[in-house]
């Protein structure tokens, strides 16, 4: 009997994926919990299991930087595998019942003709390397390119051919007066979601100035005992307390609903080799700062190993981004959805401060705070941000 | 430019080599007095005398003996193996001791020698003289293997094999001794180990070395009128290979033609093949193919000796196959 292979919703914001590889031949025998093939979304990659034993008859999709929507049928296992598994119009079909049959065009289908250069019996297609490659370059399902060559193979020609008739855009020649980088499945994530929230969420924007004398002498005398602590651990650290009495900064706006978490998971941005992930340390609230810091740490080198999976990366509420240590005095950060509050970390130097009716040089650090209006007012937000304010400045109460 | 024979150019290489170099010296059977078989070292002895033109008995394995001797001792021999067909005779001096000295004694000593060869049939020679033997020497490691087409090539890859402190193979084709080429006055050299594109095209890479080369440049000529155009790589070296300039061009062209006059199976051709799928799978419209020589010993009737090496139809044929299937 077949079974579908969908497209996974791996989280609750996640609305497309992309196929990153098939680690199974079709043809080839599945046990149920074998890697079936491996997705990317919201910036992670995921090895999806096979759900049944059988044998992957057929495979609709190609690894592709085209993203899939969740719940599309990207191929099928059956237990027989000489099953003549549904074609991609069929499945497109499939998820239309009430398409009547007259119809002949399944909206959004592929042609289904089996074409010379697929082999019946495998379903394989008969194509040049240079083909596969030149296809997979410019994003293009190969099946989908009908073959010229010796015995229907498909050559780059072809795939040339197929991409002037579709006006599908290959990789443009590099000219002397620019580079081309490509635009990588991550960074279309990032565009796509960022975009996202600037379109939809109604951004406000706060600046301020810690005076961070405390936490530069705690972090000293740590060091003295050998303990390497950095400013974003106290940040984190200080961020969850003030989160635990605010606790609408620690909302997510999901399916329209404000949900308000108990516990307090604390997104940070790191900067990777690709573009930006955001893990996301849990339970804040709970930790010391030693324990933020071992978290952090661990994290934070997940993340440059590219080894990062959705549930470091789900959920995040309140994120904090620090672009300090570049010198950077003030930046109004976006907000990454669900969550609906991010901070901007500035510099942290010596400054001039009034003390009293006295001015004293103080080390301070530059503070900006973006929040979703949707959910959180300016009024709740300042009183969030006073109290942030104080226990950084007085590291002596917590 | 002026135009001298295959056989001038290599002569004249040999005489630069000795008057540059008084270590240089030369033997093998019947290179002195006679000049040699095919007579590449006419007029040497006279000019050079006993003590630098040496005819030898008929022993090949003696000759590389004698050569690796000499070599190690400072001199820069350069042997003559008169048929590549007698190469067996030597494989023991050649494997086992001249690849290997250099590497088993840490490097302590060099072996500056080079041994010269003719390879190839079309004279109707027979089995005994007529064969193609390169793919047995490029499975050593230890030596180089050169085998020029052009006089141009010939005379500047002989030179650099006689200054080469490793051993090299210099592989030379009876039928190539009369061909004429373009070869400058005065000093050059060219590289062991480079390539050459020897003519340029965008559809269909021929792969070849010696003088193969030839009926490549022919079946280009054709090839072109019917608006198929190949592009024609030289190898010139077999060892080590220049794969490179073979991956370049088929970046350019995506497919390949083998063109080679050794026996087919375990040729030079199947390495050739191989490595481009280890090196270039992706550069590939299409699957890789060798015109060579067939498995037969070389036949003595002049007919057949025609039909068991590539010629230019056949190298026609195999470039229509690849564009047209």
């Amino acid at each position: 009997m077949i079974k579908e292979i969908i497209m996974p919703k791996l989280g609750e914001t996640m609305e497309e994926g992309y196929i990153v590889s098939w680690k199974k031949n079709e043809g080839d025998k599945v046990e149920k919990g074998d890697v079936l093939f491996e997705v990317m979304s919201d910036k992670t990659n995921f090895e999806v299991e096979a759900l049944h034993d059988g044998y992957l008859i057929r495979k609709l999709y190609e690894p592709s930087e085209e993203p899939i929507p969740v719940t599309t049928v990207i191929g099928y296992t059956s237990d027989n595998p000489e099953e003549k598994a549904p074609d991609a119009a069929t499945a497109a079909e499939a998820l239309k019942p009430e398409v009547k049959k007259e119809e002949p065009q399944a909206e959004g289908g592929i042609p289904p003709s089996p074409k010379e250069g697929e082999s019946e019996m495998t379903g394989r297609v008969k194509a040049s390397p240079l083909a596969k490659k030149t296809a997979q370059e410019a994003g293009i399902d190969i099946s989908l390119v009908a073959g010229s060559g010796p015995g229907g193979r498909i050559e780059k020609k072809d795939v040339l051919e197929y991409m002037e008739a579709k006006g599908v855009q290959g990789k443009a020649a590099e000219s002397a007066e620019y580079t081309i980088h490509e635009w990588t499945p991550l960074r279309k994530i990032i565009a796509k979601r960022l975009a996202e929230s600037k379109r939809e969420i109604p951004h406000y924007y706060f600046q301020g100035k810690f005076i961070s004398d405390g936490i530069v002498n705690i972090r000293e005398q740590k060091k003295k005992q050998g303990v390497e602590l950095t400013y974003t651990d106290f940040l984190i650290f200080t961020a969850a307390r003030a989160i635990k009495e605010y606790p609408l900064i620690n909302a997510r706006l999901i399916n329209g609903e404000i949900r308000v978490y108990q516990a307090v998971g604390i997104g940070l941005a790191v900067s990777v080799e690709q573009g930006l992930v955001v893990p996301v340390l849990r339970d804040c609230e709970k930790k010391d700062i030693a324990q933020i810091s071992e978290e952090r740490k661990r994290i934070v080198e997940k993340a440059r190993a590219n080894r990062l999976s959705e549930e470091d990366m789900k959920n995040a509420g309140f994120v904090i981004s620090n672009l300090g240590m570049y010198g950077v005095e003030n930046f109004q950060p976006i907000i990454s959805p669900p969550g609906t509050a991010i901070m901007g970390v500035g510099k942290l130097g010596k400054e001039m401060a009034v003390i009293g009716d006295k001015p004293e040089v103080k080390w301070i650090t530059s503070v900006s705070f973006s929040f979703d209006h949707r959910v959180i007012d300016g009024s709740y937000a300042g009183l969030f941000y006073k109290r942030f304010k104080e226990l950084f400045e007085n590291p002596a109460i917590i | 430019m002026r135009e001298i024979t295959y056989r001038q150019a290599l002569n004249e290489a040999l005489i630069e080599e000795m008057e540059r170099d008084p270590d240089v010296f030369l033997l093998g059977e019947d290179i002195a007095v006679y000049g040699g078989a095919y007579g590449v070292t006419a007029d040497l002895w006279k000019k050079y005398g006993d003590e630098r033109v040496l005819d030898t008995p008929i022993s090949e394995n003696a000759i590389v003996g004698v050569g690796l001797g000499a070599a190690l001792t400072g001199m820069r021999p350069v042997a003559e193996i008169m048929y590549i067909d007698f190469i067996g005779l030597c494989l023991e001096q050649l494997n086992n001791q001249v690849a290997k000295i250099r590497y088993m004694f840490g490097g302590k000593c060099t072996v500056p020698l080079t041994i010269r060869t003719e390879g190839g049939a079309g004279r109707t020679l027979g089995a005994h003289h007529s064969q193609s033997l390169e793919s047995w020497l490029i499975h050593i490691p230890g030596i180089k293997v050169v085998m020029p087409a052009t006089p141009y090539d010939a005379k500047g890859l002989l030179k650099s094999s006689i200054r080469e402190n490793n051993p090299v193979v210099f592989i030379e084709h009876k039928m190539l001794y009369n061909a004429k080429g373009g070869v400058p006055e005065g000093e050059y050299t060219i590289p062991i180990g480079a390539a050459e594109i020897k003519r340029e095209g965008s559809d269909v890479t021929l792969i070849t070395y010696s003088k193969m080369l030839f009926a490549c440049m022919e079946a280009a000529n054709i090839l072109e009128k019917e608006g198929i155009s190949a592009e024609i790589v030289d190898l010139r070296t077999l060892l080590p290979m220049d794969m490179d300039t073979v991956i370049k061009s088929l970046e350019k062209t995506g497919r390949a033609a083998i063109v080679e006059e050794d026996c087919k199976t375990g040729g030079t051709g199947a390495e050739i093949t191989a490595q481009i799928m280890e090196k270039a799978f992706d550069w590939l419209d299409g699957p890789v193919i060798r015109v060579a020589g067939e498995d037969v010993p070389m036949p003595k009737s002049p007919v057949l000796e025609k039909m068991a090496v590539p010629d230019v139809n056949k190298i026609c044929a195999a470039a229509r196959k690849l564009i047209k299937g």
